[in-house]
């Protein structure tokens, strides 16, 4: 059944953006009432079904990141100093294999590209927001995400 | 976004939901439209999916009945009144196996959700209950009939089974043919085109058929003719669609 088959994925994703449980529970749950209202218009030329539900998943946990933390606070760069260090690994119970591939992935990319990518990644900021945080210019934020997730895709595929 | 060529490098940022809103609109304005980007979005998502397959963990268990409840009592889209889908001149006219196949699991947590609160969806003998009889085959097919001039209003959906022999047809928005007409639809294969049916357009030019099926088709394709229909299509093909 589709929810049995994508609840770990989908909850893993709201998770690592949101970190609160409460709360990626009620996102999680929005979501597959979003898929099931969706599911009718589901267009397999633009991508499989998981990389369908993970579209949807973090779509809808970044958009409720963005509008729970005020603008001040999501551009604070001393907040973002103290969260980056004791960053919360997502603890995952499956697919340990996948984990490894990512990680060396990530660890594949430039310090820069792979710090810009996990901001946007899990902390769901814009490309303007890391710029700010990074103190660096817009256009560069851009280029590293680019190169980076060029990066990742050649790694990691993009066959999901 | 001052050139195109900068809209192109924003489908990273896109994929992974690091633009802002407005930079989000202007890019999804741009994007269904740019097999470049298409692309590149395309790509990138799959290789998000790989990376959130990494993240994977168990929700509570306790969700899924919350799940199920909210969906007992939420409407699903329509498929068949795609007018509102923005960039649907834009989507691949077929739509394959795969989506049937989602399809079908959405039917069964219908048919769980059904379970779960005590009802029962069987013996539908609906129109809805066909089209989710049809959809359910294996081999089921469903595609979208292109307007063959672009001032044809209307759209135009066929499904259909070999196992079942069942076609299901599906209009929404066609004009209302001139007096002593109506619009008729061709199973088109080697031989040529099959007459299937005679439909006329209810309110707001909707159509709603199960009309059953002994040919392979090729193509499906919709004309006017004569309202006492005809077995050679003599009228321009308004519709046409792969099958």
């Amino acid at each position: 059944m589709l929810y049995d088959q994508l609840a770990s994925l989908v909850h893993g994703i709201v998770l690592s953006v949101l970190r609160d449980p409460a709360q990626a529970e009620e996102v999680t749950q929005e979501v597959f009432v979003e898929l099931w209202r969706l599911a009718p218009r589901y267009d397999e030329s633009r991508g499989s079904v998981k990389t369908w539900a993970v579209t949807v998943a973090r779509r809808r946990a970044v958009d409720r990141v963005r509008s729970e933390q005020s603008a001040r606070n999501r551009l604070d760069r001393e907040a973002y100093k103290r969260v980056a260090e004791v960053d919360t690994v997502v603890e995952a119970v499956e697919s340990t294999l996948d984990q490894a591939r990512v990680r060396r992935a990530l660890a594949n990319l430039s310090a820069t590209q792979r710090e810009a990518v996990e901001l946007a990644y899990f902390g769901g900021h814009t490309y303007r927001e890391v710029a700010v945080l990074l103190e660096v210019a817009e256009g560069t934020v851009k280029s590293r995400i680019r190169d980076g997730m060029i990066h990742l895709r050649d790694e990691l595929g993009a066959s999901a | 976004m001052s050139t195109n060529m900068n809209i192109h490098h924003l489908a990273a940022a896109y994929a992974l939901d690091a633009l802002d809103e407005r930079e989000r609109a202007a890019f999804e304005a741009h994007y269904s439209a740019c097999d470049i980007c298409s692309h590149d979005v395309g790509d990138f998502r799959a290789t998000l999916a790989e990376m959130g397959g990494a993240a994977a963990t168990a929700p509570p268990t306790a969700l899924k009945a919350r799940v199920m409840q909210q969906i007992s009592e939420t409407r699903q889209l329509s498929p068949l009144l795609p007018a509102n889908v923005v960039d649907l001149a834009t989507r691949r006219r077929r739509v394959s196996t795969s989506v049937l196949a989602v399809a079908a699991a959405v039917l069964l947590i219908v048919g769980a959700s059904a379970f779960l609160i005590g009802r029962s969806s069987q013996g539908d003998t609906s129109f809805a209950g066909s089209l989710e009889r049809v959809l359910a085959q294996p081999d089921s097919h469903m595609v979208d009939l292109g307007a063959v001039s672009g001032a044809t209003a209307g759209h135009v959906r066929v499904a259909w089974s070999p196992t079942t022999h069942e076609t299901v047809f599906i209009a929404d928005g066609l004009a209302t043919p001139a007096n002593g007409k109506a619009y008729e639809l061709w199973l088109i294969d080697d031989s040529g085109a099959v007459a299937m049916h005679l439909l006329d357009p209810a309110h707001h030019g909707a159509v709603r058929r199960i009309l059953s099926m002994d040919a392979t088709p090729q193509k499906w394709g919709v004309t006017i003719e004569p309202q006492q229909g005809t077995t050679v299509a003599t009228g321009d093909m308004l519709f046409l669609g792969q099958a």
